[in-house]
């Protein structure tokens, strides 16, 4: 009906909140435990060539993907002609269950900083070790926001009509107040205090520390200079039309160069691009060098506990 | 003996130049970044290439095409991510194009972007123009916590990729009243054309992070991809508009104000006398503004700040400089 190609076997294309999916699920949940047990069981050698082999099938698997020739105009139904086609269409149809696996993955590592956070506060507080108020504030914050938070998701959610009439300002009961409060006139109003407070420093810091002391330091306080006055709209304009009355609006005139605009534009297009592309070039070749090295477990920080 | 007070040369002006308190800054910044608020300035303005190129992109798309608009973006950058989506919806209710919203970054981030749609439709309602319909011309597809595996998904299906996604639907019922309830967004008009990715007749990313990195990483050769980017990433972000795999791109309080700009002035227009002119659009001919409608707003009310912010940073850099050379000549 959806016009999707359907996967040959997928355990999980049972249609949403269906309970063949939820049994599915409640199986996968159940082996997940079974083998994060049976991990934590396993003795001490064994849990390098263990974590070692996860970390090589999983990376395998992106690997493949890249790497092996994809299925070309496949349509809906469409049976594997070959085993390199076979293996196409099944990475093709994983991606899927890879990418919903990886949000599940995401998702469990805010349960486990709620966690961790947890325990490190809590033990802070019952051991009434130094600063206990603030994680008494943290603890207790976060229990607030976490009840009125989910009050009013279940509000929304038992009612979609509601849930309109609420995210267009109708019909709020006392949890949805809360929420705003909590959240839009708490949480996010800190979080913009939070980030307006860099202005201060970068001021102070660029009052203290931006000195010509060498050329090397002439040279980056000219060009920052001129990209902070081409960010001036008032100041590109009036320094443009000092150029533009000299060449007379002549764009063929060499002074023309010369405009804010022209000389902030070659800045960013010419300088500020070729040296970004080669620290991203840079970047980029490190990060295969490492993402090869954890593949193949060769970088042993990351996976010798 | 001579105390140390007494014994303290008495500082040149070249040294009181450099030792400006840390208060006397922060006050300072804190006036000169608030005064400018209270009052209704118009400054002069000549919009970049990357941000011409962004709002030619959104002002080209077909009428009743969809767009995708990966929304990153949190309240901590309110200033300059609000007013760059405020500016894209506005674009693209007045020209009828669908939209859906998703986030791969912030649990935050789907409520804030719901957050602004219900405002830029609270501006319509005022206006006496009818609400962008949930459903019918706007979807939410919520959070997907994993960056680079649902943007690989989109890439290869992203019709499956978001097949169990829902939003509220309103459902006719046999009286003519209204019911509404959750069903999967593919149903939704808004996919009515769009099972995969390259059926979108753009993409937007939103964002104060890298996550338009990864956007384009996996999707920039698959869909036309348009950025708008907060000041900081702006540089980050320009190599991947000058290699064309960004449409365009409006980089920060700057990026917003150029495309209220456009929306208020227009491009080439009127062809005999234009505000903003393009050599490269040239052949598009006269690209009209919004007339009558709101177009400076957030970036027209925050600009003048941005203007007093900049001329502080400068005057410091060269009071500071100012000193430092004083107090050398002195000491030579």
């Amino acid at each position: 009906m959806l016009g999707l190609p359907t996967p040959l076997a997928n355990f999980w294309s049972h249609p949403h909140g269906s309970g063949e999916l939820v049994l599915w699920v409640l199986i996968a949940l159940a082996a997940g435990f079974a083998l994060m047990f049976a991990a934590l069981k396993a003795p001490a050698r064994l849990r390098f060539p263990i974590v070692a082999t996860v970390t090589f099938v999983s990376g395998s698997f992106w690997v493949l993907f890249y790497l092996w020739p994809r299925p070309f105009n496949r349509q809906p139904g469409e049976l594997p002609a070959n085993t390199v086609e076979s293996v196409g269409f099944w990475l093709q149809d994983a991606v899927r269950v890879v990418g919903d696996a990886s949000n599940v993955l995401s998702a469990l590592m805010l349960g486990l900083g709620i966690y961790s956070l947890l325990r490190v506060h809590g033990n802070r507080l019952i051991k009434r070790q130094r600063d206990w108020f603030f994680s008494l504030v943290l603890i207790l914050s976060m229990i607030t926001m976490i009840v009125f938070g989910y009050w009013d998701y279940f509000i929304r959610e038992s009612d979609a009509e509601l849930a309109i009439l609420i995210d267009n300002g109708q019909s709020w009961a006392f949890p949805n107040y809360m929420r705003d409060l909590l959240f839009d006139g708490l949480l996010q109003q800190l979080d913009a205090a939070m980030f307006s407070i860099i202005a201060f420093y970068i001021l102070s810091a660029a009052y203290r520390a931006f000195r010509v002391r060498s050329v090397e330091a002439t040279i980056l306080l000219s060009a920052a200079l001129l990209v902070m006055l081409s960010l001036m709209g008032l100041v590109e304009s009036g320094w443009n039309s000092l150029v533009d009355s000299i060449t007379g609006g002549d764009p063929g005139h060499f002074l023309t160069n010369l405009r804010l605009t022209e000389l902030a534009g070659w800045l960013r297009d010419t300088v500020q691009t070729s040296g970004l592309r080669a620290i991203e070039f840079g970047i980029g070749v490190g990060t295969l060098a490492i993402g090869l090295r954890i593949w193949l477990s060769l970088e042993r920080s990351a996976v010798n506990t | 003996m001579a105390t140390p007070q007494e014994n303290k040369a008495p500082r040149s002006f070249g040294e009181r130049l450099m030792s400006v308190n840390r208060t006397t800054l922060y006050g300072l910044l804190i006036a000169v970044t608030s005064i400018p608020l209270f009052f209704d300035i118009t400054l002069p303005n000549q919009p970049t290439p990357a941000a011409i190129d962004a709002f030619v992109t959104l002002s080209q798309l077909p009428e009743g095409s969809t767009v995708l608009i990966q929304s990153d973006w949190t309240i901590s950058t309110r200033g300059e991510s609000a007013g760059n989506m405020e500016a894209a919806l506005r674009i693209l209710m007045r020209r009828g194009v669908n939209f859906a919203i998703f986030s791969v970054a912030d649990p935050q981030a789907p409520q804030v972007a719901r957050d602004v749609v219900a405002r830029i439709n609270a501006e319509r309602r005022a206006a006496g123009q009818p609400e962008y319909e949930r459903w019918n011309q706007w979807v939410n597809l919520g959070l997907f916590p994993n960056a680079e595996a649902t943007l690989n998904s989109f890439g290869v299906n992203f019709a499956a990729a978001i097949r169990d996604k829902t939003d509220v639907a309103p459902i006719p019922g046999p009286d003519g009243e209204l019911t509404f309830e959750a069903r999967p967004v593919l149903q939704s008009p808004v996919f009515k054309n769009v099972r995969s990715i390259g059926d979108a007749s753009a993409y937007l990313v939103i964002t104060a992070s890298g996550s338009i990195n990864i956007a384009i990483e996996r999707l920039a050769d698959k869909v036309p991809m348009v950025g708008m980017v907060t000041g900081v990433m702006g540089p980050e972000t320009l190599p991947y508009y000058t290699s064309g795999q960004l449409r365009g791109l409006s980089a920060g309080l700057k990026g917003v104000y150029d495309m209220e700009w456009l929306m208020e002035f227009g491009l080439n227009s009127p062809p005999d006398n234009p505000r903003v002119v393009s050599e490269k659009h040239r052949a598009l001919g006269e690209l009209k503004g919004f007339d009558g409608e709101i177009n400076l707003a957030k970036g027209k009310r925050y600009y003048p700040t941005l203007h007093a912010a900049l001329f502080l940073m400068i005057l410091a850099v060269v009071v500071g400089n100012v000193g430092m050379f004083l107090s050398r000549k002195r000491g030579r």
